[in-house]
């Protein structure tokens, strides 16, 4: 009897509560106002500097742009042509996305497991916790341009890199002037800054994990190794897609490094050559704007490709 | 999402909870110290090696072996990037400090009061103009850095400090982070007020930024960090030497032929140490806005 009377009750309620919401009164007038006030910078930077800006880039990307002298001229898929030609003919350009690629490959990997094997260590109960989370995330921390001067320093041939090489009887060679080590010299270093960053999300991801699963799998008699690689592995993939996306989209866009360790040119041999450092020279040095659009789509479609991918690949539903 | 802003409390709870259960050393254990304490050195030395050459002179920053006492000690390198005309140092290090104290600001004024319209009002297009705010945060520099360039050309802002600060001012993600802080705060807060009839502007300034502190020092925080270290766009737009910002200005250390290390050391460390002294005072908002910014993306 009450449930029957409460039902229309409710219903009639939830309509009166639809209709006002459609309604517009003077006070939800006001606070949309209001609302728009507080939102205005925000929405005004934001469409000048970036959807703008975002949109005027594909559109440049069809013209002929020669900064400050001529008006741009439409050039159709032109851009696009050369940039196809520089692909399959082994230009400059095609070096840039694979030596990035390969560094992308190598650093992705390493600093995944890193971040990986910090995260798991500190999580360990260990004591001296926060201090060996803070010593780790010190190279994070600081600029890449300070960090790429200090290991100009210590990469020179004369360096203490290589002279700690020396002490376990291996000859050192010019690190960053040598077209086979350059990139790799420049790798192992954004390895040690990168990680501690994806390290701290680890860990946060970790907590997340309830000890009540590890505690019954410890009860069921699981070893470590067990737990490790049948409960906590799995259970972080979602972790570990953003930990590689991220690193992927960030080794794809190498550029202070590379311009502060080698300079503009590419490094020795052009072994150190990327996408971007050849979008700034384009746009820069040879005043091409709408080329140098043209070669950011492009670079940002191989990005965006190789993300799906990994969605597809690491990002896998887990049944709990 | 709200889970995430919530678990963002928790994260040091647990940890606290963690460590204070402690084990005894097995052999075990101390394997796992003695990592730590070769990664810390790993981490930490260079910094330190570099800090404590920065006080040697030019042929003492080069011998081999190298040397962990300065000797002479010298702090003369400092006083010649200060002093010696061709630098511009002074210009450098003002120019990335307005740089990086206007990006705070107005980030954490300007994201706290997009923040206060996402988080807590009620108004026509809010899921699309939230679901913007997401997707933008996904669109790379390299992308839009060459017409934002010709935009700030447009604007006559090239080459003046305006073209650092301006397109700086608010970044789609403080207005995340700052959404998601104002959203946990309990909705009765306002409610008294807008009885009284006090205006949404006296509501946000008297009640709501007094209770979002913490979330407006990690939004301050990583707004001065991305500007203070910031590169590429800096060496885009200012083209005369006394403009540049400290990280573009310590590239010319590196000379074409041969190249003063000792120099070189000593602006790397003045670069380093206003953010080394940031983050010790404000460390758990840095490690705290990590996570969540990472664990958002999930």
């Amino acid at each position: 009897m009450q449930r029957s009377m409460r039902l229309p009750f409710g219903r009639a309620a939830s309509l009166a509560g639809k209709r006002s919401r459609k309604r517009w009164t003077a006070s939800k007038v006001r606070e949309a106002l209001s609302a728009y006030g507080f939102l205005a910078p925000y929405l005004i930077i934001l469409g000048i500097f970036t959807v703008i800006a975002t949109a005027y880039a594909f559109y440049l990307s069809f013209f002929y742009v020669d900064f400050g002298f001529t008006q741009p001229i439409f050039y159709g898929f032109t851009n696009y042509q050369h940039i196809w030609y520089d692909l399959t003919h082994n230009g400059t350009f095609l070096t840039g996305i694979l030596n990035v690629a390969r560094y992308t490959l190598v650093t992705v990997v390493l600093q995944t497991s890193l971040a990986l094997a910090l995260a798991l260590l500190i999580n360990q109960n260990v004591r001296g916790r926060s201090f060996f989370r803070t010593a780790f995330y010190l190279p994070a921390l600081t600029s890449s341009v300070a960090i790429s001067l200090i290991f100009i320093w210590l990469f020179n041939k004369e360096g203490a890199f290589n002279y700690i090489l020396s002490l376990i009887g291996i000859q050192g060679t010019d690190w960053l002037g040598n077209p086979s080590t350059a990139l790799w010299a420049i790798a192992s270093l954004n390895i040690w800054t990168t990680a501690p960053t994806f390290m701290l999300v680890y860990l946060a991801a970790l907590q997340d994990i309830p000890d009540t699963l590890i505690e019954a799998a410890r009860m069921d008699g699981a070893t470590g190794r067990e737990i490790l690689f049948h409960i906590i592995l799995p259970l972080l993939r979602p972790t570990t897609f953003v930990v590689v996306a991220l690193g992927t989209i960030g080794g794809f866009q190498l550029f202070d490094q590379v311009f502060v360790m080698e300079g503009a040119s590419g490094g020795p041999l052009n072994s150190t050559l990327t996408p971007v450092l050849q979008i700034v020279n384009t746009a820069f040095k040879d005043s091409l704007m709408g080329m140098a659009c043209a070669e950011a789509v492009v670079l940002f479609i191989v990005i965006f490709t190789f993300t799906i991918l990994q969605k597809r690949l690491i990002d896998t539903n887990i049944e709990y | 999402m709200a889970t995430t802003a919530a678990a963002q409390g928790s994260v040091d709870a647990t940890a606290v909870a963690k460590t204070s259960e402690r084990q005894p050393l097995r052999p075990g254990r101390v394997g796992i110290y003695i990592v730590l304490i070769l990664y810390s050195v790993f981490s930490l030395g260079p910094f330190l090696y570099a800090v404590i050459a920065s006080f040697e002179t030019y042929g003492q920053v080069l011998t081999t072996p190298p040397t962990f006492i300065p000797n002479p000690f010298t702090i003369g390198n400092y006083h010649e990037i200060f002093t010696n005309p061709d630098f511009y140092f002074l210009n450098y290090i003002a120019n990335s400090m307005i740089y990086a104290l206007g990006a705070a600001f107005f980030n954490v004024i300007l994201g706290a009061m997009a923040g206060y319209a996402f988080g807590r009002m009620e108004f026509p297009f809010k899921n699309v103009l939230f679901a913007l705010t997401l997707a933008v945060m996904m669109i790379p520099s390299y992308l839009i850095m060459v017409p934002k360039f010709l935009v700030a050309d447009d604007l006559g802002l090239v080459n003046s400090l305006a073209a650092l600060v301006v397109p700086a001012m608010v970044s789609p993600t403080s207005v995340f982070l700052m959404t998601q802080f104002l959203k946990t705060l309990p909705r009765e807060l306002e409610e008294s007020a807008v009885i009284d009839g006090a205006s949404r502007l006296r509501i946000f300034w008297q009640i709501i930024l007094p209770l979002i502190r913490p979330a407006m020092t990690a939004v301050g925080l990583f707004a001065f960090q991305g500007a203070w270290n910031d590169f590429l766009w800096p060496l885009l737009v200012m083209s005369s030497q006394n403009k540049y910002t400290l990280t573009v200005g310590l590239t010319f250390f590196k000379g074409l032929h041969y190249t003063q290390y000792n120099l070189l050391l000593a602006g790397a460390t003045l670069n380093i140490l206003p953010l080394v002294i940031l983050f010790f005072i404000f460390q758990r908002y840095f490690i705290r806005g990590v996570s969540t910014a990472g664990l958002a993306g999930r």
